[in-house]
């Protein structure tokens, strides 16, 4: 379907600012300024994209370790989010969560998981309460190839068919489980939606780096999903372009690996080249987004560097409502 | 009837735990009248003799001569008067129980309720052999005190034995006073309150409905209650206007110092028998030789500082009281290191004139100086304070006559020295004269000095005193 | 006031809660019984007659049968409340938050915080817990003192139909994470429970059963009864026990511990969790810590041994804090010298 000069300049822009948000965040780590763990999602852009373009604020996403994307796609705010990696008080998340707990639950983001796995059985939880108040939304459990081989994804899984939650897993195979190659950890070798499949539901399997493979898969799999049909999976096939974590020495690549992958499949690079090839937007078209979001990405660390910091007192609050 | 009458181990003085018969000055069978000669008793002190305090026939012997230690209270002897049957005897012994207050009551048969996990009379303190899981301090205490540890459930894990369990065995059974049930008031619904708020409530006619309560999440608790009870107004007797200001302290925890210097003083007086040497010196001669050779010596030397340089010059004759001890061992020092007792801010501190011996009066005078204004600014390092041979507590010039100092240990002895004051003496030809005299107290710790050897020093020192050209020499 | 049973208090304050909140949903095992089989929904109305007629009642959207997926179920509860429904789900056996526990610690105790106070999680997750059926070691333990050692969950444990009533109502509206923790026991066990529609117990509140100034004996569940039956006793012989229920461990009435214990200088916890870092270790601690001045004797602690539990008759009454052994605890606090 075709998608208008305006849709497809807030995807490009979208997955820009993802890519920037993290190309930023890896060079700003060198310097160790940002605390603890980061797992970056440059690479994986159209799939957060791609799906998030089609959810309304109802529609809820639960995420992963690497979860900025899908924030991103799904309405976080930059600058709030900055501040959150930062640990300011005025982060997203207080500086409670910081890069792996990031929430914005009136996004319909229930949240980034630091537990592999996790988050699919929430995501059926949030997927009956939409069945329940029956106005068709959905929810969205990304998963990686590492969580596909949790015992808490099939419990979820299983779960969804029996009770016909409107809950769709999306799995983003990016080859690596961590520092391992799903060659070796995923049984099901080159094909997790098969396992899907297996517990009884639609699958669709596309290829992640391709903004309009992705968003049209998407458009599909969830017109059968707020149809009433149960939930559904989509495994899409996508790369990473840094490590698992920041300071991964990375030296499970192959020579030459990130090069050719920057080169190759590379989701931005891949969406000007159609656009400008069909003649749908120009090189100044996207030039200008480009510069506009290093704009705000700028903008957004420096207010993240500027930020107010949490004290000793905030340690205490915000454990219970009332206790 | 027939008088029976124990003879038991007398207690002589609150240290005595035990004593052993020396020899016995009669046998069984023996007549004996008031004031005869009964028996010597060794302690770990002394070896006394027992006088008969009426007239008896010694009719049983129970503890031979040169046996073990008994405890004191324990039954050595039974006295009657002839008239009393073996079979009236043999009744007596088999119901004595010894006095309660005695040692040898803990350690009678666990019969007696107060004490079950005491070992027979015949038992002695000593090691504890045994593969039963007791803590350190819980052994030495029962090893201390005698008791049975076979008789004591262990209540650590795997059944080891803890300090308290061993105190629990040592203490008498609990008479505890019990104040019984309350009155239970319903957890109505509606109040959100304390359980000890309600019953106070409750005591006082108080209605919970009126109360915003102040405790966790808003509860009523005894605080708020306790605000309502209306105080008793009475007539107050015009002591309890001084009540109503009590005479509270200003509570301050020991400082290091103190707490130093109260652990040192306690081991030192629980741990050393001290014996106490008085001698009044005249020091007429010594106040007169001040002048001259303080003027010479361009000096401002003390009579303390003269006391030192006598003192020193005494200990360097006799060695056997400039000494250190070491647990068992004694140390034999060549020079004198004296400690000088000063009045700090922080408290009593000692800091030692070294090798005062070979010191010139002078000398001595400027090192006191030194070590004492040090002292006063707080200054003192663990370089001045450590060591010392023996030690000088000098409290005459705030006219204190006399007094008895504790020793400093691991010294042996100190020196506790009065003020000077003019005293009437007997002169060469019957008549009165004036002299000034000066008192001095010696402390000499008993296991390792002799009274003799005390004595001795002494009589050296009141001559270095008495005629103090010799320490000039 | 109505007299029922433990359990009919349970289905009958979920029910009276779901009636006035179409929000308030039930999901667990079995929790309609017998779905997918020849006999239909509601064969079997759960195991332990918790949720019986509430299918019929409230439909298959509001009371859903879960496949037997511990993880799924509160993993599940934990979408729902963060999708702004009131979840009670049922894990059947206390001792399967084992296989649930990521979800139950690491995910609904800690969303609120770590999302910056912007999500509330109100998931009920009722479980039933306790010895004294011959169950073995994987079907009767006290859980108690795990969960409440987790930060960002509240942890009742009821001892009477009342109780059951008025906490689970609690629990129910209650914004946060409660564990409610149903002594297996229990359930047939009768009482009186007020009618009020509106009868809550608040969290934090102990209760006190039985006064007396001479000892306090704290407990909750099960136990609760055997120190009540001890303090009976000891009245007797003039001796005055405060018994206290804690009905809430997370969040603990510190409160009416001390008050109690500043009264009667002597504390014994009797409880149904394995001694070492446990719920009686730590209310020892605290009288130790809060009220050193006022105790005339080391509390006392009555718990199982550290081991699991084990299946015969014989060796499950010996593991098991029993009258006997509180007496014998309390007894050595009356008697400390």
């Amino acid at each position: 379907m075709q998608l208008s000069r305006e849709a497809l300049q807030r995807a490009y822009r979208q997955m820009k600012v993802i890519r920037e948000f993290e190309e930023r965040l890896h060079s700003e780590i060198q310097t160790g300024e940002i605390a603890g763990f980061t797992h970056l999602y440059c690479g994986q852009e159209a799939v957060a994209v791609g799906v998030c373009e089609h959810l309304g604020t109802d529609d809820k996403i639960i995420s992963t370790h690497r979860g900025h994307g899908h924030c991103l796609a799904k309405g976080c705010d930059i600058e709030g989010m900055m501040k959150e990696i930062w640990g300011s008080r005025d982060g997203l998340c207080k500086g409670k969560g910081g890069s792996m707990h990031i929430a914005d639950v009136d996004q319909g983001m229930l949240g980034a998981n630091g537990i592999v796995g996790a988050g699919a059985p929430i995501a059926v939880g949030a997927a009956l309460a939409a069945k329940l108040d029956g106005q068709g939304h959905v929810s969205i459990a990304f998963s990686g190839d590492g969580a596909c081989n949790q015992g808490t994804t099939f419990e979820a899984m299983n779960f969804a068919v029996v009770t016909g939650a409107p809950c769709i897993f999306v799995f983003e195979n990016n080859h690596y489980s961590e520092h391992t190659g799903v060659d070796y950890a995923v049984g099901t070798q080159q094909d997790i939606a098969s396992r899907a499949e297996a517990f009884g539901m639609k699958v669709w399997r596309a290829d992640g780096t391709d903004f309009f493979a992705v968003h049209d898969t998407m458009r599909e799999a969830l017109a059968y999903v707020r149809a009433g049909n149960g939930p559904a999976a989509i495994e899409f096939d996508t790369e990473r372009f840094f490590g698992h974590f920041e300071g991964d020495p990375q030296r499970y690549r192959g020579k030459g690996e990130i090069e050719r992958l920057r080169e190759t499949r590379d989701c931005l690079k891949k969406f000007r080249k159609a656009v400008t090839t069909a003649g749908l937007l120009d090189d100044t078209d996207l030039d200008a987004i480009d510069s506009e979001v290093l704009t705000s990405i700028d903008r957004a660390v420096e207010a993240a560097r500027a930020a107010a910091r949490p004290t000793a007192e905030d340690v205490l609050a915000d454990v219970y409502i009332s206790y | 009837m027939a008088e029976i009458r124990p003879f038991c181990m007398p207690k002589w003085g609150i240290e005595m735990t035990e004593g052993t018969i020396a020899t016995w000055m009669v046998k069984e069978g023996d007549a004996f009248t008031k004031g005869d000669m009964l028996c010597l008793i060794e302690t770990a002190k002394i070896t006394n003799e027992v006088e008969a305090e009426y007239d008896a026939v010694a009719r049983r012997i129970l503890v031979p001569a040169g046996g073990d230690a008994e405890p004191v209270g324990a039954l050595l002897a039974v006295f009657a008067d002839a008239a009393a049957s073996d079979a009236e005897i043999d009744a007596f012994i088999a119901d004595f129980r010894p006095a309660e207050t005695g040692v040898a009551a803990r350690s009678s048969d666990s019969e007696s309720p107060s004490a079950p996990a005491h070992t027979s009379a015949s038992a002695r303190p000593g090691r504890i052999a045994t593969n039963r899981p007791i803590s350190p301090e819980a052994l030495k205490l029962a090893e201390r005190e005698n008791i049975d540890i076979s008789q004591i459930d262990g209540s650590g894990r795997n059944g080891r034995i803890t300090l308290q369990d061993i105190q629990q065995a040592i203490r008498p059974t609990a008479k505890p006073v019990f104040k019984g049930s309350a009155q239970l008031v319903e957890d109505n619904a509606g109040f959100f309150a304390s359980p000890l708020a309600r019953r106070i409530a409750a005591l006082h006619g108080i209605d919970l409905a009126g109360i915003k309560g102040t405790g966790p999440r808003g509860r009523i608790s005894r605080a708020d209650v306790q605000a309502l009870v209306s105080p008793v107004p009475a007539a107050r007797p015009v002591a309890a206007e001084f009540a109503l200001n009590p005479n509270l302290p200003e509570i301050k925890p020991f400082d290091r110092i103190r707490k130093i210097i109260a652990q040192r003083l306690t081991d030192a007086k629980q741990q050393i028998p001290h014996f106490y040497l008085r001698i009044s010196v005249r020091v007429d001669e010594l106040l007169a030789l001040r002048k001259t050779a303080n003027l010479v010596l361009n000096c401002k030397a003390s009579i303390n500082d003269y006391l030192v340089k006598a003192t020193a010059l005494a200990l360097v004759r006799h060695p056997d009281v400039n000494i250190q001890v070491h647990g068992n061992e004694l140390h034999h020092f060549p020079h004198a290191d004296i400690s000088i007792a000063v009045a700090s801010p922080k408290g009593l501190v000692t800091p030692i004139v070294r090798q005062a011996d070979r010191m010139r009066i002078d000398q001595i005078a400027a090192e006191t100086r030194r070590l004492i204004d040090k002292a006063q600014a707080g200054r003192l390092g663990l370089e001045d304070m450590n060591g010392g041979t023996f030690s000088i507590s000098n409290l005459g010039m705030m006219g204190i006559e006399q007094f008895d100092a504790i020793i400093n240990p691991p010294q042996g002895a100190i020196l506790a020295v009065g003020t000077a004051s003019r005293q009437p003496v007997e002169t060469a030809h019957g008549g009165i004269g004036f002299e000034t005299r000066l008192a001095l107290t010696l402390s000499v710790d008993h296991r390792a000095i002799d009274g003799a050897g005390g004595a001795a020093f002494l009589g050296t020192l009141k001559q270095l005193i008495e005629e103090p050209e010799a320490l000039f020499v | 006031m109505a007299k029922m049973m433990y359990r009919d208090a349970v289905v009958s304050t979920i029910a009276a809660e779901m009636e006035r909140d179409p929000n308030v949903v039930v999901l667990g095992e079995d929790v309609v019984g017998g779905m997918g089989t020849a006999g239909g929904p509601e064969a079997i109305g759960g195991i332990w007659s918790t949720s019986t007629g509430l299918y019929g009642r409230f439909g298959q959207d509001r009371v859903i049968d879960t496949p037997i997926s511990e993880s799924a179920i509160v993993g599940a509860a934990a979408g729902l409340a963060l999708a702004g429904k009131r979840p009670v789900a049922e894990l059947m056996f206390a001792d399967f938050i084992g296989v649930s526990l990521d979800q139950i610690w690491n995910q609904i105790g800690k969303f609120r915080y770590m999302f910056g106070g912007k999500t509330k999680c109100p998931v009920v997750i009722r479980m039933a817990y306790g010895a004294g059926f011959n169950a073995a070691a994987q079907h009767s333990q006290s859980v108690h003192q795990i969960l409440t050692g987790m930060p960002g969950l509240k942890v009742v444990m009821p001892s009477t139909p009342a109780d059951v009533a008025g906490l689970l109502r609690q629990a129910i509206r209650d914004d946060d994470p409660v564990i409610f923790l149903e002594h297996k026991a229990l359930y047939a066990t009768t009482g009186e429970v007020p009618d009020d529609p509106d009868f809550v117990i608040p969290f934090g509140h102990a209760r006190l059963t039985r006064a007396g100034e001479d000892v306090t004996i704290v407990s909750s569940g099960l136990l609760l009864g055997f120190c009540e039956a001890v303090a009976d006793r000891l009245a007797n012989e003039g001796i005055g026990c405060d018994v206290i229920d804690l009905r809430t461990t997370s969040p603990l009435d510190e409160e009416a511990i001390l008050d109690s214990v500043e009264v009667t200088g002597r504390l014994v916890v009797v409880d149904e969790a394995p001694p070492r870092c446990g719920l009686a270790a730590d209310l020892c601690a605290l009288a130790a810590n809060k009220a050193f001045s006022s105790l005339k004797a080391p509390p006392q602690a009555v718990t199982p041994p550290h081991t699991p539990i084990p299946f015969a008759r014989e060796l499950e009454s010996a593991y098991l804090p029993s009258a006997e052994k509180i007496e014998a605890a309390v007894r050595k606090v009356l008697n400390w010298r």
